[in-house]
């Protein structure tokens, strides 16, 4: 136990069942009007312009942006940890302390006595070679009191995990040794900047879960740095928006969900999908791109983007307004006005989708498609069963959704539909003259840095004219959204949008039969998955293509698909229509998934475990490890679980025992 | 006065570190240019010297400045600095054509093993390995004794063991570049193997390679200085900077300049190579 004299002491006290609102309203950090402003190649970044803020004693507050809001920056100089290069004005008061220009062995002593961290990565921020027992040690001071902490953050078996190199570990647990280390020596603030994005959806409840029982047991504030506002909102006490390094909005969670009052949050809550999105029409995507923090406006940020901007935005950016107690919002309209104005302006650009006319031929048949990779070498060798006997179809027209963890084999199929790898047993059609366009998940990886879009777009149109070319791919390009002008850039060049809808240019400027998508919208801003997801949707109608999807969240699923297959480790182990999926799943691994979204207002519901290993897949139903439903005979090493019609119309299928017998 | 002070010394450095960086891509722009410079005075040697390298202009064992050389005059009386002249145009063009060929020969078999992969990426790189493995004297010593003593039958000996580091260097970059998403999307929009190679693999290996070869060439004068000493380049009696050094050698103690001036010459070039290599570099890998 970390033991404080003088002001530092009192912490010990506090006790968050019997904290009055007294006891809360001292605060472990505030930040006074900060900007940093970096220099690079020349250019001024100003990563923030003005940021006050304050946390708490024993909240979770969410700060919430996308890339570019200058989220991190204020995670790091609350660490005091900025470059030593960047300007920085203003204050970050942490126990006493400026942590922006105290000297360094101050702001050692701050992080060392108040402070812990969780980043994104943590295999880049564990120490690879060293076990992560005498990690964790380093900083709770012993092995007795590491091995304490292990068990306390829910790694099962602490005593044999102390042995563990950090490459050992699975993500998850991974994760936890950081939040461990974190949590040594009772911090009063966590700064835990994207602590679940590099993770699994059901490993990312479970982590966020435990970020809030550690507040409620040792009653620290932890800052959540995230992009999504629904992880946020679901486990944070007050929720902060940014927006290109300023305060947009600040309140209580459950007033910024309830009475969101800056146009921007308004538009991230209509551009998040939730379990209750509307399927029928296309999502209500905020247009543009986030600014440039090297050219920033003048006056409110946000202006270009907002359907309210009027003239008196473009002076000087609006400080935030308190619009009702504790509730800040930085917009010069009302608020009362945001809501209903902009109401008007979202019932307007609702677009319903037409019908879809049904088609009876099938464009992609799987039949029984298995895959295994060789792993290591020599005696080592061992064999990752990707794919474990796969059936699936996609009709012409048609647009199915593969959803599952990572190590399910949704890649793999995606890949093996795509005729980039090769398959071992089973048989696979794929209908149509040319062959299957892909989408990848780093649109930017994905075009040959060195030529210019028009050269990369053009490379599917052989055969005829220069100017005929020059003609196919500027209407390639308009119909993505992009101006001709993007077909002399190169991707260098381009934001991580373009280049999304530089990659759906080339996919489609010959229509393919069907379009093959790679997790297409993870690696985008909230703002940006909207409008990528509308696009495929309207280039599908268009063109008359199907659509094979990849994505690990349910919610994506089920707006880009007709019909939703979720895999798991190498298996369909349900399939139907999205609908039918998502409103009523059968397999409790589906059930999972669903519980795992984050939904604001919502408990997460943790899945215990996590992904089986596809190099040593579960005997008997490979799910029956984590199942919670699981009896006996789920494990039986005989056990052949098929899928089976879970209803009479023989469209909804699941791959469980215990759903369907 | 007090409250303006900070903001102009924050004006005043910010100024003087872009001026840095500015002044430090100058000197990369000039150091790279040296190779330029070098090559022009290579190729206008017959212009720049004075006497004719091959023929005895005057006294023989004259001292630097004396009798109208300006670097002395050698043992039969040629002029030294008309020598080291030609003598540095022989070693440039040498080098320069040694890596060249090495860029070529390495750059194919390198992209051709990076791009196929397999057991032709094996089957190249285990060639390239025993070709690595020979070692350069050695070889050359077989080859003249074979051909016969020449400059060129000792440059065979030096590109046959050159290319393979360039082989090396351009799989290496073109085995990276074959794992991006770029070559798969490349494939899927209809691209054949030729052309995905040419065009989507190798124009991502040159910068490297290119910075392998600038750095190389103070290296590779030194190197065909070293084999000309050892009396495996150049036959007399055309000039050549190592071979020069090594037959002048018994004047070193009385006439000190006709075996030193020559390996100056040596010294200068390879420096230049070296500097100009950096420049090279810092260009193209800015950081």
């Amino acid at each position: 136990m970390h033991l404080a004299f003088g002001p530092a002491a009192e912490k010990t006290v506090t006790d968050p069942g019997a904290s009055t609102s007294e006891a809360q309203a001292i605060e472990v950090a505030s930040i006074e009007d900060l900007h940093v402003t970096f220099r690079r190649s020349g250019k001024d970044i100003a990563a923030l312009r003005g940021v006050s803020l304050d946390i708490r004693r024993g909240e979770i507050l969410g700060l919430v942006g996308e890339s570019g809001s200058g989220k991190s920056v204020l995670g790091l100089a609350l660490l005091g940890l900025l470059d030593a290069r960047a300007d920085v004005r203003g204050a970050v008061r942490v126990a006493g302390r400026d942590m922006a220009h105290c000297d360094q062995s101050a702001r050692r002593e701050v992080r060392r006595v108040h402070l812990g961290a969780v980043f994104q990565d943590p295999m880049t921020s564990l120490n690879p070679t060293m076990r992560v027992g005498r990690q964790v040690a380093e900083v709770a001071g012993s092995k007795d009191e590491a091995e304490r902490l292990l068990g306390a953050v829910g790694i099962p078996d602490p005593a044999s995990r102390m042995d563990a190199f950090p490459h050992e570990l699975s993500g998850g647990l991974r994760q936890r040794v950081m939040i461990a280390m974190a949590v040594a020596g009772n911090p009063d603030l966590i700064v835990a900047d994207e602590p679940t994005t590099a993770l699994d959806v059901t490993v990312q409840a479970q982590v966020l879960t435990l970020l809030r029982s550690l507040r409620d047991e040792i009653g620290c504030s932890v800052l959540l740095i995230t992009h999504d506002l629904g992880c946020a909102a679901q486990v944070a006490d007050r929720v902060a928006v940014m927006y290109a390094g300023r305060l947009a909005e600040l309140g209580s969670s459950a007033e910024v969900l309830a009475r969101a009052s800056h146009p921007y949050t308004l538009a991230l809550l209509r551009s998040r999908l939730s379990l209750a999105s509307d399927r029928t029409t296309s999502l209500l995507a905020l247009p543009g791109e986030v600014p440039n923090p090297a050219a920033p406006e003048p006056g409110c940020a946000f202006a270009p983007r907002c359907d309210l901007a009027g003239p008196a935005c473009l002076d000087a950016p609006p400080p935030p307004l308190e619009v009702r107690p504790g509730h800040l919002s930085a917009c010069v309209v009302p608020a009362v006005e945001v809501t209903s104005r902009l109401a008007e302006v979202v019932r307007a650009a609702v677009v319903p989708h037409p019908e879809r006319e049904p088609h009876n031929d099938d464009v992609v048949t799987l039949y029984r498609v298995q895959k295994s990779f060789r792993v290591g070498a020599g005696r080592t060798t061992r064999r990752l069963q990707a794919l474990r006997g796969v059936n699936l179809t996609v009709g012409r027209g048609e647009s199915v959704a593969l959803v599952g963890e990572s190590g399910s084999g949704k890649s793999t199929l995606l890949r093996i539909v795509a005729g980039l790898e090769s398959f071992d047993g089973g048989k696979l059609e794929v209908a149509g003259p040319d062959c299957p366009q892909m989408v990848f998940q780093d649109a930017g990886a994905s075009l040959t840095p060195w030529l210019t879009v028009g050269e990369i777009i053009g490379e599917r149109l052989r055969g005829i004219s220069r100017a005929e070319r020059a003609a196919k791919v500027a209407q390639a390009l308009a119909h993505v959204g992009l101006p001709a002008e993007v077909a002399k850039a190169k991707s260098a060049q381009l934001s991580g949008g373009q280049r999304q809808r530089v990659s759906l240019a080339r996919a489609t400027v010959v229509a393919p039969s069907i379009l093959l998508c790679d997790e297409p919208t993870s690696a985008l801003d909230v703002s940006l998955a909207a409008s990528v997801i509308n696009l495929i949707g309207g280039l599908r109608r268009e063109l008359g293509m199907s659509v094979l999807f990849v994505t690990h969240d349910l919610s994506v699923a089920r707006v880009v698909a007709d019909r939703i297959a979720v895999m798991y480790l190498g298996r369909i182990v349900e399939v139907g229509d999205a609908d039918q999926i998502t409103s009523q799943p059968v397999h409790p691994y589906t059930q999972a998934l669903m519980s795992a979204v984050p939904d604001m207002g919502r408990e997460p519901v943790a899945l215990r475990g996590e992904p089986a290993s596809p190099l040593a897949p579960p005997a008997g139903c490979a799910f029956h490890s984590r199942c919670p439903k699981a009896i006996d005979d789920c494990g039986d090493a005989l056990l052949d679980v098929r899928l089976t019609a879970v209803d009479r119309s023989a469209h909804h299928l699941a791959a469980c025992i215990r759903a369907t017998a | 006065m007090a409250i303006a002070e900070p903001v102009a010394r924050r004006a005043l450095r910010t100024t003087s570190r872009r001026k840095t960086r500015n002044l430090e891509r100058k000197a990369s722009v000039a150091a790279a240019s040296l190779f330029g410079v070098v090559t022009l005075a290579a190729l206008l040697a017959p212009v720049l010297s004075p006497d004719n390298p091959l023929m005895p202009a005057g006294a023989p064992l004259l001292g630097p400045g004396k009798g109208g050389f300006l670097l002395g005059s050698d043992s039969i009386g040629r002029d030294v600095l008309s020598r080291v002249l030609y003598g540095m145009r022989t070693s440039w063009f040498a080098a320069l054509g040694v890596i060249a060929l090495g860029l070529l020969i390495g750059g194919v078999i390198g992209l051709v093993a990076g791009a196929t992969g397999g057991w032709v990426d094996n089957v190249l790189m285990r060639i390239t390995d025993a070709f690595l493995a020979l070692p350069a004297p050695v070889l050359a010593i077989a080859v003249v004794a074979a051909l016969g003593p020449s400059l060129l039958h000792t440059l065979v000996a030096v590109s046959i063991v050159w290319w393979p580091f360039y082989a090396r260097i351009v799989r290496g970059e073109i085995r990276n570049l074959a794992a991006r998403p770029h070559v798969e999307a490349a494939k899927l929009a209809g691209a054949g193997r030729l052309r995905i190679a040419v065009r989507h693999l190798l124009p991502g290996a040159v910068p490297a390679a290119l910075v392998t070869a600038s750095l190389d060439i103070g290296n590779l004068v030194l190197t065909l200085a070293g084999l000309s000493f050892l009396g495996l380049g150049q036959s007399a009696p055309a000039a050549e900077l190592g071979a020069d050094t090594a037959r002048n050698l018994s004047f070193l103690l009385q006439d000190w300049w006709v075996p030193v001036m020559p390996g100056i010459g040596v010294l200068v070039l390879a420096f230049i190579g070296n500097i100009a290599g950096d420049g090279v570099r810092n260009l193209i890998e800015p950081d």
